[in-house]
């Protein structure tokens, strides 16, 4: 079925095309092109540097491409406020009043957002709830735990109710039962058909996350597909990994299964594990290094 | 779309944010509120406590003669006004005065009382005079005061029939004793015997007149009461307020200058810049914030005196546009308070340097009429200095509405300069 030309640009949430920055003779994003679809999960791969921040900024309009237009909900760009209204963002850098409560802070953001009176409060409620900071919600947030802001961060982000949610590296710092905390809010979103743009340099995150994965290094975009299909176009190929008398022998294959039948043909079949290729074999691949070097 | 609602609601919503956060930084509310105040009635109370004092020059009496003479010299100068005397021998004297415990010495060297029947022949009396070189102005203050209260003693010698008799017979034995030649000798005792028969019948043609003073007097003053118009400060918290609260301001603007800073490198901007609200609204609000707490300061330590210790304006509605004059011209220097660096320290050290040096040359920590002329001077390119003056001119220096002008006038256009010169340089740097 062709989907009209119409119905596809409404569908788009998030449209960069040709995007370049650089700073000086630093180019940090170059001839960045993707698009968003509504209630897809985008994950920006990439190591520490590799632009995926100045994608964000550029997204949210903190900056201003060199080249290349931005496009929000078909709407227009995010120099507009009445665009940016349908953004949520939680910056990498912690963005909270710490002499301010959580409760304090999600309302005051949510009044920026023209949110109001009980429609606020609801909303500063359930935001509350649904990072689990209800029962902190009047302490200050100089009293919170690095996992708790982080939560924090995220409530604030969502509090106003946004079709597109961008998340910049939101589990940085955090301790695992945060981090845990937040891919539930985040899976929780997605159910809930929410639009989320979600940078992270983690592989398993994106892996566990995203429907789509783009893989950028340098300011360039290298690969852009479901986390399957870049696997298989750019992970390379399986390993048995056989135990002989204490002696590992890596045997590459596409076909793990026929191998291991094979091998049991023959009637000598040892201890052995399965290396399956992964994203960060997808990024070692295609740069040549790997995501935390 | 947004209405005006909305958007106001949204400013508010920064508004009350920034005062919040104000009130609960205890560094930031110690040196915006309590400070202030506490700089206003510590040096109110030092200035009234010193003021009194003040009146009278303390001077160490050395009397090494111990004549009748030197002691009722020394008895009259114990009854000046101006005078808080000690007697002291010649070395504490010089001790005193070169500690700086007294302001001079006045020594009456042996042989003063003698030397007082010499007065038409021969070396005269003789008083010492020993002073602090670096306090010359009062030092001719003294010794004005010893000439003007020395020949009033004179005055009332020659007024007196009795004691000038008395004198004249003194003097006649000196003369007689005396090495003076015998030509100048019988022309002294001729005049003095002429003055004696004088003395007698001027007495006897008009009793009372030699004795009750009426006989010589060089010079006569006749003091008349004139009703001041101005009255200058008629307390030092007056003076102290109007100090104090230039501290306050200048702290309130640093520290939203310094929460600027602190929004940038916390990312706490990025978030209200991302918000559907326009950059300039972001500052507005920023700046209407500095100004309502930078007005409140005002207002509340302007009550606290009018309450406490009577500092209480001669024109409210001056008052009122010096505090906003004020308000504004430092709303501006906020603005470029925090754009001054990118650090929080850079600018807290900028801030703080700038605070000190503007509070020191502009009147903010010593009164300016203290202050020597050069000083005053460099004190005109400062905020404070009209600041202070705008403050003083509703308070007790009595302006009119067109004298207002020119502080006022100074302050605002501070105000809108700094805050245009910030403004440009945020819109650069934030890109």
């Amino acid at each position: 079925m062709t989907v009209p030309a119409t119905q596809s640009h409404r569908d788009t949430m998030l449209r960069l095309s040709d995007v370049r920055k650089s700073y000086g003779k630093t180019v940090a994003v170059d001839g960045l092109s993707l698009q968003i679809a509504a209630g897809e999960v985008f994950g920006l791969l990439g190591p520490n540097g590799a632009g995926k921040s100045t994608t964000v900024a550029l997204a949210v309009g903190l900056l201003e491409a060199d080249r290349g237009t931005v496009e929000i909900a078909g709407a227009g760009g995010p120099a507009d406020p009445a665009v940016r209204a349908k953004l949520g963002v939680a910056p990498q850098a912690l963005a909270l009043y710490e002499d301010l409560s959580g409760a304090e802070n999600l309302r005051f953001f949510g009044t920026l957002q023209g949110m109001a009176g009980s429609a606020l409060a609801e909303r500063v409620r359930w935001a509350l709830e649904f990072v689990g900071l209800t029962a902190r919600a009047r302490d200050r947030v100089s009293a919170y735990s690095g996992g708790m802001k982080r939560r924090l961060n995220l409530a604030v982000a969502v509090v106003h109710d946004p079709p597109l949610l961008l998340l910049d590296e939101p589990t940085v710092g955090v301790d695992p039962q945060s981090r845990n905390a937040i891919f539930g809010n985040i899976e929780t979103l997605r159910r809930q058909g929410r639009t989320i743009l979600y940078t992270t340099h983690y592989m398993e995150e994106a892996e566990r996350l995203c429907n789509r994965v783009g893989i950028i290094d340098q300011g360039t975009l290298l690969a852009l597909d479901t986390v399957e299909r870049l696997i298989a176009a750019h992970g390379g190929r399986s390993a048995l990994v056989l135990d002989e008398n204490g002696t590992e022998r890596r045997i590459e294959t596409e076909d793990p299964a026929a191998e291991v039948a094979k091998l049991a043909r023959r009637g000598s079949l040892p201890r052995f594990r399965l290396e399956q290729p992964d994203l960060e074999a997808v990024f070692l691949n295609l740069t040549g290094r790997h995501l935390r070097d | 779309m947004r209405d005006g609602q909305d958007l106001m609601r949204e400013i508010v919503a920064l508004v009350a944010k920034d005062l919040t956060l104000l009130l609960r930084d205890r560094g930031g509310f110690f040196f915006t509120f309590i400070f202030p105040l506490v700089f206003a009635v510590f040096f109110g109370t030092i200035f009234s406590r010193s003021g009194g004092e003040s009146r009278k020059l303390p001077i160490a009496v050395v009397d090494e003669d111990s004549s009748a003479d030197s002691r009722a010299v020394i008895a009259q100068l114990d009854t000046v006004a101006e005078f808080d005397t000690q007697g002291m021998s010649r070395g504490a004297a010089v001790e005193a005065v070169r500690l700086g415990r007294r302001v001079a010495y006045v020594a009456f060297p042996k042989g003063f009382g003698e030397a007082r029947r010499r007065m038409f022949y021969g070396r005269g009396p003789e008083i010492e005079l020993g002073f602090d070189p670096s306090r010359k102005a009062e030092a001719g203050m003294i010794q004005g005061l010893l000439a003007r209260h020395l020949s009033a003693q004179v005055g009332q010698l020659l007024s007196n029939r009795s004691s000038l008799r008395s004198w004249i017979h003194e003097t006649e034995v000196s003369v007689d004793s005396s090495a003076t030649g015998g030509g100048r000798r019988g022309a002294l005792r001729r005049f003095l015997g002429e003055l004696d028969r004088f003395t007698g019948e001027v007495a006897d043609s008009t009793p009372g007149a030699a004795g009750d003073g009426g006989g010589w007097q060089p010079v006569s003053f006749k003091n008349v009461d004139v009703a001041r118009v101005r009255s200058g400060p008629r307390n030092a918290y007056q003076v102290s307020f109007p100090q104090g609260i230039v501290w306050g301001i200048f702290s309130c603007a640093f520290g939203f200058g310094l929460s600027l800073v602190h929004e940038r490198t916390r990312g706490t901007l990025v978030r209200l810049r991302i918000a559907p609200i326009s950059r300039g609204k972001i500052l507005a609000a920023k700046a209407t914030a500095c100004l309502v707490a930078i007005v409140g300061i005002a207002t509340l330590l302007l009550s606290f005196g009018a309450l406490v210790f009577g500092v209480r304006a001669t024109s409210p509605a001056l008052l009122a546009i010096a505090v906003l004059s004020a308000a504004i011209a430092f709303v501006g220097l906020m603005m470029l308070f925090s754009v001054l660096g990118k650090t929080e320290a850079t600018v807290s050290g900028l801030g703080r340097a700038a605070m000190l040096l503007m509070s020191m040359a502009g009147g903010g920590m010593v009164p300016l009429f203290l202050m020597p002329h050069w000083m005053q001077t460099v004190g005109s390119f400062t905020p404070v200095r009209w600041t202070i003056l705008a403050l003083e001119g509703a308070i007790w220096r009595d302006f009119t509405l067109s004298q207002m002008a020119l502080p006022c006038g100074i302050l605002l256009a501070i105000g809108v300069g700094t805050f245009a010169a910030g403004l440009k340089v945020f819109r650069w740097t934030e890109g």
